[in-house]
């Protein structure tokens, strides 16, 4: 008997389309034991997905695979379609990204769980469903035999997901295969079912890949890491190692160019990668990262394959710190000075929000911010953090303008702009601008740079001259690292990352003094999320612009701001400076939320603190606090029938909460 | 069941909202018409005397709303009034049986389309690109592209003309019904066939293409269950519930095929009436038999509407969690 | 431009539809001036010839007319009918479609209960019975009517497009940059509908020629002494028998010009959608 379950041994995996012959998966080979868990980790079109539906054979038509894949000594690739179907679900299970579309919207849940024990086991239908409920329960689901009647839509995201996982689950197979299943749902959801799934490794002595685009999940999952980059094993390993030692520079780099706990914008500069994940053709040979890489030299494409670095460590290229190059990292590790601007700590606030309440729909209604106050200092960032329907987009956007509050106030400056874009005037539309999420969507596709980043420059600076206008592109574009050849293009032909920059750039061209940041950076790779950041930062220290950040990710939160606001079901749960939050937390939420953030860092592993239920029905008002339901801390009656009252800590440090400090 | 309950009264009010306005448009539209009704009845060489006397008599110089309140509530009764050209003829004498001809013609083009284009369409589907597929969409294609009147004829031809099969005039002998004449049901039924073979066939098609390339019957084919039982347990019912849609939209398409192929066969049916009714200006034929169609397109449109909701389990069981 | 090309090349299909499309531009604009028999003369000699006969190429009819030169001057109208039908309706579709999307609300509510009535007589039934109470059918009149019956379904798809578009981004970025909505609507919104709008608005080219034919057919459509391409079929459907060339030559001319559209709009829309 073999010891390893699953052996790949130099797969290639190539596409053929419109633009010719393209490689996605390339020369891969990889042991996983008995038992084993690995993590597969790379940025998006690095090639791990197609990895994992290689070995369950389920490619487009216009695939070409070649090598081996053998699973318990039995080469996959060679099965017939019928030997893979019982395969498939049976020994090898795999889980998406996607838990909602994934499951059938016209079939049951438990008619998708029982068929899949009445196909491989032979089950009765009574007998599958026992199986099931075993199933549901082992991933904690109450009331099992009430889900097993509803329909896909019924239940929550972090539920589907469970329920995915627990189909998955049915036939007890060897080898579970999980890409990216926690990546849709929010923070404090992915904490308690990447538990459960730690849980159940050593229940069911099942082997595992997860494939992920964040170490710091991995590390919760998985002992060893494998790092992917263009369709190529670049480097693999146990975790530890991989995170205190990597050797191949596209492995440190990513490392770095995570914003992770403790790491903020006065100490340290994010590491980027220049650049972007490009499509690998056949005929490319060497180092796939060489045109991204710091430390390359003539030997990259020379020289280059596999080399064993220590025990289970493996790495194609050993030059991550390579002393014949100068180091980027280390330079800039080095703590900047921030720009002390003599009004920064002005009392007169820029922007001041009053009870501010935004109700939508007439029939059926849905409350999304509920009465919330806060002020934004000039010159400086707030950060609004919380999951998604706490609130804090709706907050943005009724700051920026795109629709009126329901009730309460916005005051910017001295005047009352509690009003919609139309009723505006152009002194306040050119001093706050909006960052959207997504640069593909918030780019107008059939217009240039030039004429998307002009127009607003037209529009709300007055500039009217087009030469004038195009020099002073010129100049707004080389401030966020983009060149002249850019004007002419549209946005389809830019990156992501690219796209944001021009987004920036249309925000900064006119010189605001508030910039609404709606999660500018969640729809990026990491890589491109760290330049993005970076670059952020700088401006605002150039400009001394101010910003109003919102984003999911507490990490980029931390990094980025001066202030930080917890928001959860459209209230404030916690407002405060940056490390008073952060290390001094005293609203529940925030302590789960910081507990649920997954740690890059393996050797920092810390304690969950599990929630259970989801956020209240948005449709009805809640008279108590919002997190009543569902937090660990509940101190009684009081927590669901009285607002908590506001607990001042320090002047700039509150709290909503019936506990007190 | 309370949900869909609701939705039904919901859309049976609106419905009927439609059709009181669409029976005034209706009215309008053809009261406008040039010419006048009681010199129609009375012929050209009527004295003017005799044409203002029926005039009054018969209301036409009443105001347009009192006319239309007249008309509308005979309708409603049941009296959709006398025809002019065939005089002192209840229009309910001669409206019911042709549209029970119609109805025949309609149903069979039905059974035969219905089940076909379903059946070919999910076939093509799920042969994307394969040759298969090409056949069955290029064949669709084709016969969707037809007028009616096109394919009718070249039916005509075949099998009329040439194989002589069936009558190249659908009439049906005086003192017969049409059960004893259902061989002049085959070919007008097959050219509303192949028009709407080509449109709902396509439909199915991509329906089922992309129901294919979800990611639930990526889920379903990586638990293991065979290819057979994906496309039929798991694929089948969601691709054919925007079909339910397109169909209902269809009937539109059909009811204008009916009176082309009617006029192209001679078939005694409504749409023949119709043109006929254009044809001699008869006022009062006219209006019964739009409003007539009006009533059976809006009445398959909600039908379709209410079955495509109580088969979505998305719409059945709205509500509760998110 | 160049995608298209690329594909074409690949899809010999598309090339027969659009060259069909040509032939009968080029018949209907040099055609009648390259055949010897005009579209009224009456041959009485030569009454029902067969295809061939007496210089007839597809034959004559019953009153002795050449089919060929009937069918030839028959194109003229019915391409006219079509184009501007088909460009009409596209253009009040996307001008209704497009204000009721935007603007949403009541006037979107009115806009939709509107094209309800409109739609629950079948567009057919609709301008049969207009243009049979109107008699006397001109360009002008066709024109109009069967727009007005196709403005409907062109205004819902323009009001669709425009629903996906108007949650895009960008629109709301240039809401808080002060643009006016006409701006909005036509300069920011309508560059990217322009995909699925063109599409539609030649599979509507395809249905306009459906549509007039069946109109001529039903025999309310142009008047006689124009020749029409459905008329000519329903006149001599009486002699299918004996002379079936009279009958199935306009059927194919409508045929060959309505599946050749078709092909070319189900292209155009593979490679606008595979270009997005």
């Amino acid at each position: 008997m073999n010891d390893n379950i699953l052996e790949i041994e130099n797969l290639h995996v190539r596409f053929s389309t419109f633009d010719g012959l393209f490689s996605a998966v390339n020369n891969v080979s990889l042991n996983l034991g008995y038992n084993e868990s690995i993590g597969i980790i790379g940025e998006s079109g690095c090639g791990k997905s197609t990895l994992a539906f290689t070995v369950m054979r389920y490619l487009a038509t216009n695939a070409q695979v070649e090598g081996a894949i053998r699973f318990k000594g039995i080469n996959l690739l060679e099965n017939s379609e019928k030997e893979m179907e019982s395969v498939r679900g049976n020994r090898i299970a795999m889980v998406f990204q996607n838990p909602y579309s994934s499951l059938n919207p016209s079939l049951t849940i438990g008619f998708q769980l029982d068929e899949v024990g009445m196909h491989h086991q032979k089950l009765s239908k009574s007998q599958a469903r026992k199986a099931t409920i075993e199933a549901l329960e082992m991933m904690n689901l109450g009331d099992p035999k009430g889900i097993v009647r509803r329909y896909p839509h019924q239940v929550s995201g972090g539920i589907q997901q469970r329920i995915c996982i627990a189909m998955a689950l049915l036939c007890k197979p060897d080898l579970m295969i999980l890409d990216e299943p926690t990546t849709a749902l929010d923070v404090t959801t992915e904490a308690v079912i990447l538990d459960s799934i730690a849980e159940l490794r050593d229940t069911l002595k099942m082997s595992m890949i997860y494939i992920s685009h964040d170490i710091g999940v991995i590390n919760k999952v998985s002992e060893n890491i494998v790092v992917m980059y263009s369709g190529e094993i670049v480097e693999s390993g146990p975790k530890k190692q991989i995170f205190e030692n990597p050797v191949h520079p596209y492995t440190r780099a990513l490392i770095n160019c995570m914003p992770r706990g403790g790491v903020v914008k006065e100490k340290t500069k994010l590491n980027t990668i220049a650049g972007y994940v490009k499509r690998r053709g056949v005929d490319e040979g060497g180092c796939p990262f060489a045109d991204r890489c710091d430390k390359k030299n003539d030997t990259c494409i020379s020289k280059y394959g596999t080399k064993k670095i220590g025990e289970h460590h493996y790495a194609a290229c050993d030059r991550a710190y390579a002393e014949d190059i100068p180091d980027k990292l280390k330079v800039r590790i080095t703590p900047i000075a921030r720009k002390k601007d003599p009004d920064f700590d002005s009392e007169r606030d820029l922007l001041k929000v009053e009870d501010l309440h935004k109700i939508y729909g007439n029939k059926r209604k849905v409350y999304a911010v509920n009465g919330i106050e806060f002020s934004v200092k000039p010159h400086s960032i707030l950060g609004i953090v919380g999951e998604s329907g706490c609130g804090k987009s709706t907050t943005g956007h009724m700051i920026s303008g795109l629709f009126p509050p329901s009730k309460g106030r916005i005051i910017f400056g001295d005047t009352d702009i509690s009003i919609g874009w139309n009723k505006r005037d152009k002194e306040t539309l050119k001093n706050i601008q909006l960052i959207f999420q997504n640069p593909g969507r918030s780019l107008n596709p059939s217009h240039t740079v030039e004429k998307i980043i002009g127009r607003t420059m037209q529009k709300l600076a007055n500039i009217n001259n087009a030469k004038e206008r195009r020099e002073k592109i010129i100049d707004i574009l080389r401030k966020v690292d983009l060149g002249k050849e850019y004007l002419e293009k549209k946005p389809r032909q830019l990156s992501g990352g690219e796209q944001q920059r021009v987004a920036i750039a249309r925000s900064l061209s006119i010189s605001p003094s508030l910039i609404v940041c709606d999660e500018p950076t969640s729809a990026l790779d990491v890589s491109v999320q760290a330049s993005v950041l970076n670059l952020l930062n700088d401006l605002q220290v150039d400009t001394h612009v101010a910003y109003l950040f919102i984003s999911h990710d507490l990490n980029v939160i931390n990094y980025l701001s001066d202030y930080i606001m917890v928001m959860y079901a459209g209230k404030i749960a916690e407002y405060g400076k940056r490390d008073e939050v952060m290390e001094n937390s005293h609203h529940p939420y925030t302590e789960a939320l910081l507990s649920a953030v997954p740690e890059v860092d393996p050797t920092k592993q810390k304690d969950i603190i599990e929630l259970e239920g989801m956020l209240p029905d948005p449709a009805k008002k809640i008279k108590g606090c919002p997190f009543a339901g569902r937090c660990h801390k509940q101190v009684g009656e009081i927590c669901v029938k009285e607002y908590p009252p506001m607990v001042q800590l320090t002047e700039d440090h509150y709290y909503f909460c019936h506990i007190k400090p | 069941m309370k949900r869909l309950m609701e939705m039904f009264l919901r859309r049976l009010g609106s419905l009927l909202a439609t059709l009181v306005v669409m029976s005034f448009v209706i009215f309008l539209l053809v009261e406008i018409m040039p010419g006048d009704v009681a010199q129609m009845i009375l012929g050209q060489s009527a004295t003017e005397e005799a044409v203002a006397a029926l005039r009054e008599a018969r209301g036409l110089n009443d105001p347009l709303l009192e006319r239309y309140g007249r008309w509308i509530s005979g309708v409603v009764v049941g009296d959709l009034g006398d025809s002019i050209y065939m005089q002192g003829v209840s229009i309910n004498s001669i409206l019911w049986r042709k549209v029970g001809h119609s109805i025949i013609l309609a149903m069979t083009a039905f059974i035969i389309f219905v089940p076909l284009s379903i059946f070919f369409g999910v076939l093509a589907g799920v042969k994307e690109k394969k040759p298969t597929d090409s056949i069955i969409s290029f064949f669709g294609l084709a016969t969707m592209a037809l007028p009616e009147f096109v394919s009718g004829v070249i039916l005509i031809t075949v099998f009329a003309v040439q194989l002589k099969w069936f009558p190249i005039v659908s009439v049906i002998p005086i003192g017969e019904s049409i059960w004893q004449n259902l061989n002049i049901v085959v070919l007008p039924a097959l050219s509303i066939t192949l028009v709407m073979f080509g449109y709902i066939s396509r439909m199915q098609r991509s329906s089922m293409i992309s129901v294919m390339n979800s990611d639930y019957i990526r889920a379903a084919t990586l638990k293991g269950m065979p290819r057979r039982y994906v496309i039929f347990r798991h694929a089948l019912k969601n691709a054919m519930l925007p079909t339910i849609t397109i169909i209902g939209m269809n009937m539109g398409w059909l009811f204008g095929g009916l009176v082309v192929v009617e006029t192209l066969f001679g078939f005694p049916g409504m749409g023949s009436l119709l043109m006929t009714a254009i044809k001699t200006r008869d006022v009062p034929l006219i209006e019964a038999c739009v409003l007539l169609i009006t009533v059976i397109y809006s009445v398959s449109t909600m039908i379709t509407d209410i079955m495509y909701s109580y088969l979505n389990p998305r719409i059945r069981y709205q509500g509760g969690q998110k | 431009m160049k995608y298209f090309f690329y594909q074409l090349k690949k899809s010999p299909l598309a090339m027969v539809g659009i060259a069909i499309i040509v032939f009968w531009l080029i018949a209907a604009f040099a055609g009648p001036s390259m055949i010897s028999f005009t579209h009224t003369e009456m041959d009485s000699m030569n009454q029902m010839a067969a295809p061939g006969e007496y210089g007839h190429v597809l034959g004559t009819d019953s009153l002795g007319r050449d089919i060929l030169s009937r069918i030839v001057y028959g194109s003229r109208s019915i391409l006219t009918v079509a184009l501007l039908t088909s460009i009409f309706s596209t253009v009040v579709g996307i001008l209704l479609g497009f204000s009721a999307g935007y603007f949403g609300g009541r006037l979107d509510t009115a806009f939709l209960r509107g094209m309800d009535i409109l739609m629950a007589i079948p567009p057919l039934v609709l301008s049969m019975v207009i243009l049979g109470i109107l008699g006397d059918s001109s360009i002008a009149s066709l024109t109009i009517i069967v727009s007005i019956a196709f403005v409907p379904a062109t205004a819902r798809v323009s009001r669709g497009v425009l629903l996906t578009e108007k949650s895009q981004e960008y629109v709301s970025a240039a809401r808080i940059r002060g643009e006016n909505h006409l701006y909005i609507m036509f300069v920011e919104i309508l560059p990217n509908t322009m995909g699925p709008i063109i599409v539609e608005a030649t599979a509507r080219f395809a249905y306009s020629i459906m549509m007039v034919a069946s109109l001529g057919f039903l025999g309310v459509g142009l008047q006689p002494p124009t020749p029409d391409w459905g008329m000519m079929v329903i006149e001599n459907k009486p002699i299918i028998a004996q002379a079936p060339w009279a009958v199935l030559f306009p059927a194919l001319a409508i045929a060959s010009l309505v599946i050749a559209i078709s092909i070319f709009s189900d292209f155009v829309s593979k490679v606008l959608i595979h270009e997005r």
